[in-house]
């Protein structure tokens, strides 16, 4: 099984590397072949993996030693259980549909090999995440894919737009990484260790405040890669990427590791249920305010990427409710169908030459019908209409706030259902339906190469049955790890009411998106609001921050460059040394050889010398007066 | 051979030196290149010879000077010093090797070789006045390159770099005097052996006063915020060698001598000072970050980012625990491969462009695409990402500093922050966009001279960074010993506190052995 564990591993590093060695030269199409088939290889060792862990096993393996000095020790280690092998299988199933779809969508760029040789190194950072049995060793992966992104999202490195959009997609995850790095100090200095299986065997002995600023640290590093607020603004502007890597890193996968953080981090959390509750509430409060935010966008892209930090809300409410294996579950069916709907959405910008307004198309059903039929499911999915996979995950995630009482959280989580449903449909009747728009602007859509449309069934057929089919099997496998619980409402009847009460207000809020933005009718009174206003500027966030943060940061660093350290600390130093150089300077007219201006020299010395030791007689003669009037003075 | 390898570490370029001023001209690149790589080919038997087991000093040679003051050429290394003199002789090799042709390349090669004798001989030097010695002739050859080979400003460089540092230095030597005046008077006999110094107990007040001398010295050659300005002058003026050197071995001199000479002579007062220096690093760390961030010459940015990367170093150091130190002294190594080879790198540009302003640039990343990859992988080691050289020494020295203060070190921890800022930012500006300049449209990528020296500085940041067992393992022996025998001679409750006692750590892990 060890062996498998390292070609599941190693296999996209290989590929990458592969790729790489054709980085500058013009398009190879065996650089983007041979790291897909490798990637394949992995699949299927992972799949391999999956049945070895169903049958009850894991496998951990040490491949060596990384750091020691101390007390400190790091190896390599990795572990296959059952939660990485769940996401084993979501990386691995995705990235392989991503790459052969790319080499459909990257046809025509100049950056094609180089593009492979990032996507792979991706996976393989990714594989590092969540295959590792130690926190320092998830670090590596967790910087990796940081890397990764910052490369792919400018991977256009020409447009200015992109690269700032890597630029602060790397530094604000930094931000988030200093307190996971805070959060690996706290452990390591409390348990001695950075390996799972130990820091979770000594956590619980530990004092609560402790393990709270662990919870709190870990947390923080969590919601950089998972862009909770208030680190999300760049989620959105990451979409600047190619589609397919929005698909894989920016809705699948990267974008999950912070839960995957906490999942894995279960023994941690569930002692702090405090801690828990404050993910649980930013979690609803991310869903809803993420939903609100893509229910007025103009950019398709930027919708999806909306939709995904809103259900990476829901995530997150489910694990800091302690629903480990729920939360794990929505990133699995979420990973299918999200993935789905950015492929189809490339699709969709191939046909119409990169445009990214919905408005302007419409009609692309009679064009694009496989497409059109995947984003359609995606949707349904998404917005959790059974019997597809959003269903299963996505309501069970509303049933866990219910049974634990947390009426508020669900309310929110309610509503945000609503809105997913409006604004998912909203994309859809907006490009599919209604008028052909796209032709006054002269736009010639055609559909995307047939096996492109092929390698995205798989994930079609995962959006539709993923729910259905795995949910029992899953259930059993994880639970051996995590900690099981049925989330059941008590009562057949509110059940039935909550459960069915639930699809009537998603299918309602379909209905009323259709009927609304069929004929893409644009409402000039409502767009001029200030509502309106406030979410399509995203709440102001970006701006804020420009303001706030970017331009003070710029400004202060000036001020420190210019006028602290060359005006204050550069010129004290010179001023010294001028003191000297200058007083030489000044005073060398004084040895110059002439005799009486020396002996003038002298007698100025003599009446110096003479009047301070008179000066200080006197002072002294004073003082001693002084003390005589004064008793006790001198004492 | 063995016996004698350090003398002759640090006296073969110097005499190579003094044969080549005989050599003709074409061949001197020739000539420099073998003497570089023999000496390298030395050091690395050096490393292979060292037994990484034992802690102390190995492959000593002692001689006396003066006896009547107890001062002797006294060498010897241990896991602190090996890998410092190796990188040493790396950098003059790979600097000499790749060396553009410039105006009296003769001098220039001829200098580095007797820059290379003072700096293994500062490393290696186990008597303070033989270190002392070394410690200013390694000024000389600096002051040289710059003010020979540097640019406009290179006299006021060149002078201010020199006086600045050298002032420093008369007050570490003064402190030194001191030293060996209290020795004398608490064993009757004079010494200037470091090795026997750390067998001296001092009281807590002399400890400070004699810790505020060295620190001058010291703190000046690393630069420490706010002794840092010479440094950036230095490096604008001096040409890509001296930059390269300085930054890579000459810097390191200030934090080695910290953990040669500070933290094990004077343990009470290193925990005295610890948060003062903390905060200093601190600010190194922020505070230049931000100047760097405000630059508009990419060597700046990196002469700047040099100083912030000391800030994590001093840290590291004075977190007075093994994972610190042992951390610190990995940085060192790792700051010399990475601010090397990008100052290096910087150098490749400015010899295609004559400038390194970047606002110049733009767009290179399509011209050069393999000067921008390893311009790249540099970057993202500057930055600390895992895998890379940086990173294990980054973690470890604010690992170590977190056991002593949980803010200060979150304060620190910045430093993972702002540098990305600056280091994305010049990156952006250099390689990202579209390509405005038209002069910049035609640029050739990196030639096989330049690949000579970048190519094994890329291997070594990414080897080191994913296996640095074979450097960490002598470092951690070494630092070990170090943080034991400040433990045994600390003799302020709060110092016996602050560091930690191995032993009893030792008898722990045994029990916790025996309960498995």
């Amino acid at each position: 099984m060890e062996t498998y564990l390292y070609i599941a591993l190693f296999a996209p590093l290989v590929g990458s590397l592969f790729a790489g060695l054709f980085g500058a030269r013009p398009k190879t199409i065996i650089a983007g072949l041979v790291p897909t088939g490798l990637l394949f290889a992995s699949l299927v060792s992972s799949t391999i993996l999956l049945t070895h862990v169903l049958a009850g096993n894991t496998v951990h393996v040490e491949l060596m030693t990384w750091m020691e000095t101390g007390d400190l020790y790091i190896p390599f280690g990795f572990v296959v259980d059952q939660v990485s092998v769940t996401m084993m299988m979501v990386v691995t199933i995705v990235s392989t549909v991503v790459h052969v779809y790319s080499i459909g969508y990257m046809d025509h760029d100049k950056g094609f090999n180089r593009f492979f040789s990032y996507l792979s190194a991706f996976v393989f950072s990714m594989m590092v995440l969540v295959m590792s049995d130690n926190f320092a060793g998830l670090f590596i992966g967790w910087e990796g894919v940081g890397l990764c992104s910052w490369l792919l999202i400018g991977f256009w490195y020409h447009k200015e737009s992109a690269t700032w959009a890597a630029n602060e997609a790397f530094i604000m995850n930094r931000i988030a990484d200093l307190g996971m790095l805070i959060g690996i100090f706290l452990i390591y200095w409390n348990t001695g260790s950075l390996q799972y299986d130990q820091v979770f065997a000594a956590v619980a002995g530990l004092e609560i405040s402790t393990v709270v600023w662990i919870g709190i640290f870990l947390f923080i590093g969590a919601m950089g890669k998972s862009a909770q607020f208030p680190l999300h603004t760049w989620l959105a502007d990451a979409m600047e990427g190619p589609t397919p890597v929005s698909a894989l890193i920016h809705a699948a996968t990267m974008v999950t590791a912070g839960v995957y953080l906490v999942v894995r981090a279960n023994p941690i959390y569930d002692i702090i249920p405090e801690v828990g509750t404050v993910i649980a509430s930013l979690g609803a409060f991310v869903a809803m305010f993420a939903a609100s935010m893509a229910l007025v966008n103009r950019d398709m892209k930027r919708i999806i990427a909306y939709s995904t930090l809103s259900q990476l809300g829901y995530m997150f409410v489910a694990a800091g409710l302690g629903a480990y294996w729920v939360a794990l579950f929505h990133l699995m069916a979420h990973a299918f169908f999200k993935a789905l709907l950015f492929l189809g959405a490339g699709n969709v910008m191939h046909a119409m030459s990169d445009e990214l307004d919905p408005f302007k198309m419409g009609g692309l059903s009679k064009k694009m019908k496989g497409t059109f039929i995947m984003m359609t499911v995606a949707s349904v999915a998404l917005a959790g209409i059974y019997p597809l996979a959003g269903f299963f995950s996505k309501d069970m995630i509303l049933e866990v706030a219910f049974v634990e009482h947390h009426y508020i959280l669900y309310t929110v989580l309610l509503l945000t259902a609503g809105l997913t449903a409006f604004y998912s449909f909203r994309l859809i009747a907006l490009i599919f339906h209604g008028e052909e728009r796209y032709k006054l602007f002269g736009f010639d859509p055609h559909e995307a190469y047939k096996y492109m449309l092929w390698f995205m069934a798989p994930l079609a057929v995962l959006a539709v049955i993923a729910g259905m089919m795995f949910k029992g099997t899953y259930y059993d496998m994880v639970t051996q790890l995590l900690p099981a619980g049925e989330y059941h409402v008590h009562s057949a009847f509110t059940y039935w009411v909550m459960t069915i009460g639930t699809q009537i207000f998603v299918g309602l809020a379909i209905v009323y998106a259709y009927r609304k933005y069929e004929n893409a009718k644009i409402d000039k009174k409502v767009e001029s609001g200030f509502f309106y206003q406030l979410l399509f500027n995203q709440y102001y966030i970006p701006q804020f921050y420009e303001e706030f943060f970017v331009k003070p940061y710029r400004d202060l660093s000036m001020i420190f460059w210019k006028h602290i350290d060359l005006k204050v600390v550069d010129a004290t130093v010179d001023m010294i040394g001028n003191t000297f150089y200058k007083t030489g300077k000044e005073t060398h007219v004084m040895q110059n050889g002439n005799l009486s201006t020396m002996l003038r020299w002298m007698v100025a010395g003599l009446v110096f010398l003479l009047v301070s030791a008179i000066v200080f007689a006197k002072a002294n003669d004073i003082f001693a007066y002084m003390v005589t009037i004064v008793p006790g003075l001198g004492a | 051979m063995l016996d004698n390898i350090l003398s002759i570490l640090i006296f073969f370029p110097a005499l190579a030196a003094m044969f080549g001023f005989v050599v003709a001209k074409d061949s001197i690149r020739a000539y420099g290149v073998t003497v570089a790589a023999i000496e390298f080919a030395l050091s690395l038997f050096l490393w292979y010879a060292y037994d990484p087991a034992v802690s102390g000093m190995q492959f000593m040679e002692s001689l006396p000077l003066i006896p009547a003051f107890g001062i002797s050429y006294l060498l010897g290394v241990d896991g602190i010093s090996l890998f410092i003199i190796v990188l040493a002789a790396f950098f003059t090799l790979i600097g000499i090797a790749s060396l553009p042709d410039m105006k009296r390349m003769k001098d220039m090669i001829l200098t580095l070789l007797f820059l290379q004798m003072t700096m293994i001989g500062v490393f290696a030097a186990l008597d303070a006045i033989v270190f002392y010695v070394f410690w200013e002739l390694s000024l000389v050859p600096m002051l040289y390159i710059i003010g020979a080979w540097g640019g406009p400003l290179r006299i006021y460089a060149s002078v201010k770099f020199f006086l600045y540092t050298f002032t420093g230095s008369l007050v570490m030597l003064v402190g030194m005097l001191f030293m060996a005046y209290f020795y004398h008077q608490a064993t009757g006999t004079w010494s200037f052996s470091i090795l026997e110094w750390y067998r001296l107990i001092l009281p807590e007040n002399i400890q400070l006063w004699l810790f505020v001398a060295f620190f001058l010295g010291f703190a000046i050659k690393v630069p420490m915020f706010p002794f840092h300005t010479w440094l950036p002058y230095a490096h604008g003026q001096a040409p890509t060698i001296g930059s390269v050197i300085l930054a890579a071995i000459l810097l390191k001199m200030g934090t080695y001598a910290f953990v040669r000479f500070s933290l094990p002579l004077f343990p009470d007062a290193s925990v005295f000072f610890m948060m003062p220096i903390a905060v200093l690093a601190i600010i190194m760390i922020i505070y230049t970050a931000m100047v760097a961030y405000a630059q508009e010459d990419i060597k700046q940015v990196v002469a700047y980012s040099s100083v912030s990367h000391m800030g994590v170093i001093i840290l590291g150091t004075f977190a007075l625990n093994v994972e610190g130190i042992s951390g610190s002294v990995f940085l060192m190594i790792a700051h010399g491969v990475v601010s090397g080879a990008l100052f290096l790198l910087v150098g490749v540009i400015y010899e295609r462009r004559h400038t390194k302003m970047m606002s110049e640039f733009g767009g290179l990343a399509s011209v050069m695409p393999h000067y921008a990859t390893i311009f790249g992988v540099m970057v993202m080691a500057s930055v600390g990402l895992p895998l890379t050289i940086n990173f294990v020494g980054e973690f470890l020295s604010l690992l170590g500093f977190y056991q002593q203060s949980h803010m200060m070190t979150l304060l620190a921890g910045i430093a993972i922050i702002v540098g990305a800022i600056y280091m994305l930012a010049a990156f952006k500006k250099v390689f990202f966009g579209e390509v405005t300049n038209e002069k910049n449209r035609n640029l050739p990528d990196v030639n096989k001279r330049e690949l000579v020296a970048l190519i094994p500085l890329v291997i070594i940041a990414i080897w080191l960074g994913v296996y640095p067992k074979p450097v960490l393992g002598p470092i951690n022996n070494s630092v070990e010993s170090i943080v034991q025998l400040m433990h045994e001679k600390a003799v302020t409750e709060e110092a016996k506190a602050r560091i930690p006692d191995l032993t009893s750590t030792i008898v722990i892990n045994e029990a916790k052995e025996e309960t498995k």
